[in-house]
């Protein structure tokens, strides 16, 4: 008979959010953390909606680096015409496998419901549902559109901070946007799980300057355009 | 009309999304659209956002319908417009004729795909000729072609005053890359930076009575006799030969000395520029020519540039098989300047190849 | 030991597994539709032409012949192919987007012509390719990524009810009917019924599968099915509209 896996310290993680809030590179990056902890990783890629700037591109890079990710390669997803709008078997029974689990969901206006595409996601007892926000995007730049956006998206447990420019990010504008994000989970009385910060910004932006976390970030997902 | 954007302000978006707002920005009241990848995301942002601000979004049976609504809808009176690529931009001709044959203000966003055919969901510069001079007519038409998020903004916005403006249908050409891209801009109210935005007009159902105080509107589209066609077509020529100076936008970089000149337009300059840049830094005099509008080409500015540089040779680089290399051709048609092209149909084009192209040609 | 399932000798094993994501309805379509292929015998002289859309991951699911078009253009070019060498057995395969949006006026026009083609539309309710915007077959209220707010029938009207219409346009030599792929004998019946009709040289026929489409539904097992049998099957009856084949035949 199929049952899940009954560790107890098991994680699983969905990250969710806006188009282009970050989704797939924080998800890449916690991936990759755990994986450095010793854990085994699965990262699967549920981005039904945007076809082609998701983690696909970069799924042989990623498995060079000891993840499993679950995901059509770019090849097998652009040869069909349209062909990108898709689910692999293997994403939906994800949970069947073994480790730790990081999925990385598309936008939609269907927002978290799209866990139920996830056999048994729902179910697990360890699942969390992190919604990723940047204040710098413009559906959420103020502390009422994030919180009507995150009472769009249904079931989340906790936000990540990710407000940032891209290239012209800068310490100022991160302490900054980020309030914001801080205001609007208070006010859904959500926790701030962590705050993304680019690596190059580790100095400027130490430990103990948000009363949570910061999580330092490599970016990955540049390279899945030009290739 | 209710501020969209409020106060300027810095945005981290994608290409698609951005046009969006921009058409909100510049008072757009209705889009007419169809599925096809790779512009979906504009209208997905357009039905979210649109009825915030008392807009308005039809999803049309296909492209050559979304087309033939758009040109009612500016008819009436409405700053309308639609987005489509590939495939799309190949049915939509139809009514971008009608629109050039009646001098109707319709705005299209052509995010390129590869071609032929349905050819690539992804990425090309093969619409170059379509969007230029598609359709049973004589090309009097008015494409921009971007290159940075910033401009998709700025021009989508500038796109709907020409439209309203000059009356020839008007074109936002991006790609697919810059559709999905994502980058920071800034986003404004037009208004704050001196924009004045043209107030569209009705073409039918203008107020008064007919037979009192006004005549009916009789918008002719088939003539009886070819005197009659003829007239129209020379008139629209000659506005549009008028107003050429006017719209006509380029970039140039380093052209005074250049040996070379690269030409190249859209996503493509960008690597262009780059490109030029670690040449120059080499000691090889390259120079950066780029037309913003394809049509109306920068002719003359591109022949001034050829003639001041004394260039030995000029590079067209373009993701499609000599599709902006055969526009230039007949634009500066009698420089003897030899033109190289470096093709890549439906493919990205990174520095490295120019800079290799370039050394390999020079 | 590792046992294979069983499958229609005309499916094309190297296309297999298929890529439809799981619980999509399409590969029951295609198993019911390979089964009647089979039983039928025409392997030989079948062509088989799908859409772009999802349906276009069908195009090499057969052994027989098959082509590709251009969205909503299958139709025509079904009937070109039919009209060029009658011997032929037609089936065009599509999506409720190709048949009754982009290419509603082929299918319109090719049904008053009584060509003899088979067609076989998938109603999904919505465009899965593309990822997940409204079709014509959307239901009242149903949310979609062009439709976020839930389909509003003032501004985009009422699900399309395909078979009512064609069969309101077609002689009594049309086949027309609705199926499902909650029901697989009765939707084989109707397959076979219409590829008959063809064979037969009676005229046009026409089969809508009301089908699932989890992943843009988002839905788990359970209310997939509640949402196919219990709202979709509410706006869109079941059953046979038009059989010229006679009583004895169904």
């Amino acid at each position: 008979m199929f049952r899940f896996q009954s560790h107890t310290d098991r994680i699983i993680e969905a990250y969710i959010g806006e188009y282009a809030s970050g989704k797939s590179e924080l998800a890449i990056n916690r991936a990759l953390e755990l994986k450095q902890q010793g854990h085994q990783v699965v990262l699967v890629d549920l981005d039904t909606v945007e076809p082609f700037y998701t983690l696909r591109p970069l799924k042989r890079l990623l498995e060079e680096k000891g993840l499993e990710v679950i995901g059509l390669d770019s090849e097998e997803a652009f040869g069909l015409g349209e062909t990108g709008a898709m689910l692999t078997p293997q994403a939906r029974w994800a949970l069947w496998r073994e480790g730790d689990i990081i999925l990385d969901v598309g936008y939609g206006v269907m927002g978290a419901q799209t866990l139920n595409l996830v056999e048994g996601a729902f179910e697990s007892p360890h699942l969390r549902i992190l919604a990723v926000l940047n204040s710098l995007r413009p559906m959420t730049n103020s502390r009422d559109r994030i919180v009507e956006y995150l009472h769009s998206l249904g079931r989340v447990d906790a936000v990540i901070a990710n407000s940032h420019l891209g290239d012209e990010t800068d310490a100022e504008l991160v302490l900054n946007a980020n309030q914001i994000v801080f205001a609007a989970a208070q006010q859904m009385g959500l926790p701030v799980e962590y705050v993304a910060v680019e690596e190059r910004l580790r100095d400027q932006i130490p430990q103990g300057c948000f009363p949570v976390p910061v999580k330092y970030i490599k970016r990955y997902m540049p390279g899945a355009m030009w290739r | 009309m209710q501020a969209v954007i409020g106060e300027s302000k810095k945005a981290f978006m994608t290409g698609n999304e951005i046009v969006t707002w921009a058409a909100l920005a510049a008072g757009a009241e209705i889009m007419f659209g169809y599925p096809i990848t790779p512009q979906n995301e504009i209208m997905h942002y357009w039905t979210r956002l649109a009825p915030k601000y008392g807009r308005e979004f039809l999803q049309t049976e296909d492209e050559i319908s979304a087309g033939f609504t758009v040109c009612g809808a500016v008819q009436a009176g409405r700053k309308a417009f639609t987005a489509t690529a590939g495939p799309g931009n190949v049915l939509m001709q139809e009514p971008f004729g009608m629109a050039e044959a009646m001098r109707l203000p319709l705005v299209a966003v052509i995010q390129q795909r590869g071609g032929p055919s349905s050819g690539t969901v992804v990425y090309s510069q093969q619409e170059v000729t379509l969007t230029t001079f598609g359709g049973n007519g004589e090309g009097h038409r008015i494409v921009y072609s971007t290159a940075t998020h910033q401009e998709i903004f700025d021009y989508v916005i500038k796109g709907f005053n020409s439209a309203w403006k000059y009356r020839f249908p008007t074109f936002i050409m991006g790609d697919g890359y810059q559709a999905k891209m994502r980058e920071p801009l800034t986003i404004y109210e037009p208004r704050e930076r001196g924009i004045e935005m043209v107030a569209p007009y009705p073409l039918v159902g203008k107020p008064g009575h007919i037979g009192e105080n006004r005549d009916p509107a009789h918008l002719c589209n088939i003539y009886s006799l070819e005197e009659e066609l003829y007239e129209v077509v020379m008139r629209h020529a000659a506005d549009y030969e008028r107003i050429i100076p006017e719209i006509i936008e380029y970039e140039e970089k380093e052209c005074d000395d250049a040996d070379i000149i690269v030409v190249s337009h859209g996503v493509v300059s960008r690597a262009a520029d780059d490109a030029v840049k670690a040449l120059r830094a080499q000691g090889i005099k390259a120079g950066y020519f780029r037309p913003i509008t394809l049509r109306p080409f920068p002719q003359q500015q591109l022949r001034d540039a050829i003639a001041k540089s004394g260039a030995k040779k000029m590079l067209v680089a373009e993701s499609a098989y000599g599709q902006l290399y055969r526009l230039i051709r007949q634009e500066i048609y009698g420089e003897t300047i030899p033109i190289e092209g470096l093709f890549m149909p439906g493919v990205g084009i990174v520095d490295y190849d120019i800079i290799t192209k370039v050394k390999g040609i020079i | 030991m590792t046992v294979s399932p069983a499958v229609p000798k005309s499916w094309y094993l190297p296309s297999k597994p298929h890529k439809f994501c799981p619980g999509c309805g399409h590969g029951i379509v295609l198993k019911a539709l390979g089964e009647v292929i089979d039983e039928l015998d025409i392997l030989d002289r079948t062509v088989f032409g799908c859409d772009i859309g999802c349906s276009l991951l069908s195009w090499n699911f057969f052994n027989c012949d098959s082509t590709q078009t251009h969205h909503g253009r299958t139709t025509p070019v079904m009937v070109g192919i039919k009209r060029g060498r009658p011997d032929l057995i037609t089936i065009g395969y599509m999506g409720d987007g190709g048949g009754y949006s982009i290419g509603s006026q082929h299918l319109l026009n090719s049904a008053v012509r009584n060509e003899k083609v088979t067609l076989i539309l998938v109603n999904n309710t919505n465009y899965g390719m593309t990822g997940g915007q409204m079709a014509p077959t959307t239901l009242p209220g149903q949310k979609t990524e062009t439709t976020p707010y839930g389909r509003d029938t003032e501004l985009t009207g009422y699900p399309t009810k395909g078979p009512e219409f064609l069969s309101a346009l077609t002689q009594d030599s049309a086949y027309i009917a609705r199926a499902t792929v909650s029901n697989y004998r009765q939707l084989k019946r109707f397959i076979k019924n219409a590829l008959r009709n063809q064979i037969e040289g009676n005229g046009f026929s026409f089969v809508e599968v009301l089908s699932t489409c989890p992943t843009n539904w988002r839905t788990n097992a359970q209310q997939t099915l509640h949402f196919l049998e219990d709202e979709m099957e509410k706006h869109f009856p079941v059953g046979e509209l038009k059989n010229p084949l006679g009583k004895g035949d169904k």
